[in-house]
């Protein structure tokens, strides 16, 4: 669809029939639309349906209409908030340390050297490999039985060596973030990294003849004209990360700390088979996913306006 | 400039749809588990007047399975040592009126499950015969997605184990046959351990001493199971006799609760328990980690692979308590849209019965549901647990037979898991199961 866009909206050139071609160009993007309409706005709308009921698991095919209380009952139990503070930390966490990661593994893939182009394919690695393989990966390495990491405290006389990580609080979220740093800081990279090739190599070079440090260019140059790109990474992560349901899923089952919103909608709507509930739980996830990328691209759009302003 | 500016709120434009695009796209995705996974039957249809089993459901005998004719689908999960199709290839060939076929569902329990109940909820008639983990039944029959199978039953009541039938039994009627069965049991590893413990207090005893104690700790549905065992042979219960009420926050519950924790705590029972489910414990005992085991059956063929020097035993008891263990295994129903249900519990029968049963436990290790089987002395030479394990299946228990079973575990599992890990006193973890329990005893 993006493609498809912008090869839409590229041949702007010829002004001189606006309106017509803006509704030429509706006409086309209205089957994609329509194809979204279906695969996109009628779960949702379901969804929506489903959780302003109540269906029986007592009373064979019973449901009846309940309004708003699904919604009422999760704002007002303690397991939705806890799950939200969850996600939200491990979003916060993860995300900032993949956008530091990833600025670094970028900023080195950009260097110019020998073998690039198979590094380049390499760090793509971790992120090719399913998250439910990243999950069972991380159990295996931190497991206290078998799992390298403590034998290599071991080895090392480090603390920690008979630690249950995953058995505690904060420990397991700790794993979590690790092992979702690990599996996107590439994805990260790579996004950051065609931000970065497409900025002129002569304004670098014009820092440097006005004498500026390799710490002042990246501050003042790259990172300014790097913004539209850390946004949309940051987008698509955010919004990742806000979904989280694999990792904790296979780490931990949510215990300690890790039951996420969606792992927490899951075992309402899947376990427990409280379509009602589970689905309000689900509609309120949208909610607040939407509300993040709301606020993302308000400020990704403020921010590419000032930029054409600035120039 | 003025080009430039034009195009720079043209890209703006293209990036602000694209990016809307892309979050319309991801956040859906958080939504779209709604609404795949939950086509459920609307309203109206048959109400059934607060009873928790339809009461018009309608009722399978033995006479109708007496001259069996035309097609039965079974749908049960994968038959991965290919005894389901032996038994299916052995019945067809004695009954050449009736046409019997397997329809594999995944290995998964839960995936089973959800393809089941997709295919009642379309009120499909395409499986006549369903394999149901045991703790299903009650919400498949209280959905009315069963036949009652009550006079098939009494017609053989002498024939199962006694315990292995109350896991079909709903309201007082029948609503599956069962079909396996399973049980705890207790491994010792017999270099550290010579003579097995018979109470859960010394078998804590003698892991400090020799290794520890594996179980399944981690938050889920075996952790309820591993309780249970505990708790049932204490002497506490779950629910009231007549299902309407909580019963878990009582002096034995936290008794078994406080004692679990202080095995943690002492060292008795390794703190990697908390992240044991079956799998992970077996390789602790199968490497030594643990030298005392609480698992399934299943375990006994993979460890002697493994060539540990190990014992099996009934599991435990609570000291001075009686004992007791957790069922598990399968039931087989009748879809409530079979369109055969006479040749499907021929079938059934035929499943059932110690020939047949015979086959499955020393093909599949699935343990039977007839006792004169493990009596057997081709399934001893088979599976060498099976005397232990049929006194683990008498002394068995239903976990709570109930539609919101689902919800009755969760209130154990992760409750019972807050005080193991995070220390909760058992008095207050107990007492928010309870609660939780009992509220999910009123779901609509």
């Amino acid at each position: 669809v993006a493609t498809a866009q912008a090869t839409l909206a590229r041949p702007r050139q010829r002004r001189r029939s606006g309106l017509p071609e803006r509704r030429l160009a509706a006409a086309m993007v209205s089957p994609s639309l329509i194809v979204i309409l279906i695969v996109a706005a009628f779960p949702i709308g379901y969804a929506i349906w489903l959780s302003l009921h109540q269906y029986s698991v007592i009373h064979p095919g019973l449901s009846r209409w309940v309004g708003l209380d699904n919604y009422r009952d999760a704002l007002g139990s303690g397991s939705f908030w806890s799950a939200v503070k969850v996600t939200f930390i491990f979003t916060a966490i993860s995300v900032t340390l993949e956008l530091a990661l990833g600025m670094g593994m970028a900023l080195l893939m950009h260097a110019a050297f020998k073998g690039r182009t198979v590094l380049r394919a390499v760090v793509l690695v971790p992120w090719a490999i399913l998250t439910v393989g990243t999950a069972l990966t991380w159990k295996y390495i931190v497991s206290p039985d078998s799992g390298f990491f403590n034998q290599i405290l071991k080895a090392l006389h480090l603390p920690g060596a008979n630690k249950v990580w995953l058995a505690e609080n904060g420990y397991a979220m700790t794993v979590m973030v690790i092992a979702d740093v690990w599996k996107t800081a590439p994805f990260m990279a790579l996004l950051l990294l065609a931000g970065l090739q497409v900025i002129p190599e002569e304004l670098e070079d014009a820092a440097r003849v006005d004498g500026a440090s390799a710490w002042q260019r990246f501050v003042k140059v790259t990172l300014p004209l790097l913004r539209p790109a850390i946004l949309v990474a940051l987008i698509f992560r955010t919004l990742d990360a806000l979904r989280i349901f694999d990792l904790p899923y296979v780490l931990t089952q949510g215990s300690n700390g890790t039951t996420t919103l969606s792992l927490y909608s899951y075992q309402q709507l899947t376990q427990n088979r409280l379509i009602g509930p589970g689905s309000a739980l689900a509609v309120l996830t949208f909610i607040i996913v939407m509300a993040v990328s709301f606020v993302y691209i308000r400020f990704a759009g403020e921010n590419i306006r000032q930029m054409a302003a600035e120039k | 400039v003025q080009e430039q500016r034009g195009k720079g709120i043209n890209e703006e434009e293209i990036v602000n749809f694209r990016l809307a695009t892309a979050g319309a796209i991801l956040a859906c995705a958080a939504v779209a588990a709604a609404g795949c996974g939950s086509s459920s039957s609307k309203g109206g249809g048959a109400t059934s007047g607060g009873a928790s089993t339809p009461k018009n459901a309608s009722t399978v005998t033995p006479a109708m399975a007496a001259n069996p004719s035309g097609n039965v689908t079974w749908c049960i999960g994968k038959d991965t040592t290919g005894a389901f199709s032996q038994v299916v290839k052995l019945y067809n060939q004695s009954h050449p009126n009736v046409h019997v076929r397997l329809l594999e569902l995944p290995t998964s329990a839960d995936q089973q499950r959800t393809q089941l109940v997709q295919r009642e909820q379309a009120k499909s008639p395409e499986c006549d015969v369903l394999g149901m983990d045991v703790i299903w039944t009650a919400e498949f029959a209280a959905q009315g997605w069963l036949k009652d199978v009550t006079p098939a039953i009494q017609a053989r009541s002498s024939e199962f184990i006694p315990s292995t039938v109350k896991t079909t039994e709903i309201n007082g009627k029948n609503w599956a046959i069962p079909f396996n069965t399973n049980a705890g049991l207790l491994f010792y590893n017999k270099g550290k351990i010579h003579t097995p413990p018979t109470t859960w207090q010394q078998a804590y005893q003698m892991a400090k001493s020799s290794g520890g104690i594996g179980f399944q700790g981690q938050s889920y549905e075996g952790l309820t199971v591993n309780y249970l065992e505990m708790l049932f042979s204490a002497g506490g219960s779950v629910l009231s006799p007549d299902g309407k009420k909580a019963t878990i926050d009582s002096p034995q519950a936290q008794q078994v609760l406080a004692f679990m924790q202080q095995g943690l705590k002492s060292g008795a029972a390794p703190q990697a328990n908390l992240t044991y489910m079956e799998e992970e414990s077996r390789n602790a005992f199968q490497t030594g980690k643990v030298s005392l085991l609480r698992n399934w059956p299943y375990v006994y063929a993979l460890a002697r692979q493994a060539k540990v020097n190990f014992g099996v035993e009934p599991l435990p008891t609570w000291a001075g308590g009686k004992p007791a263990s957790v069922l598990g295994g399968y039931n087989l129903g009748i879809s409530a849209y079979s369109k055969n249900p006479g040749a499907a519990l021929s079938f059934i029968n035929y499943a059932t019965e110690p020939a047949a049963q015979k086959k499955f436990f020393i093909k599949s290790s699935l343990p039977a549901v007839v006792a004169s089987v493990y009596h057997d002395p081709a399934v001893i030479k088979a599976q060498p647990f099976a005397p232990p394990l049929l006194k683990a299946v008498e002394s068995g228990q239903a976990r709570p037979v109930s539609p919101v079973y689902p919800q009755i575990s969760e209130a154990i599992y992760k409750n019972v898991y807050s005080a193991l890990s995070s220390g909760t006193s058992p008095k207050s973890a107990l007492s928010q199961a309870q609660s939780q329990i009992n509220s999910a005893l009123k779901t609509f």
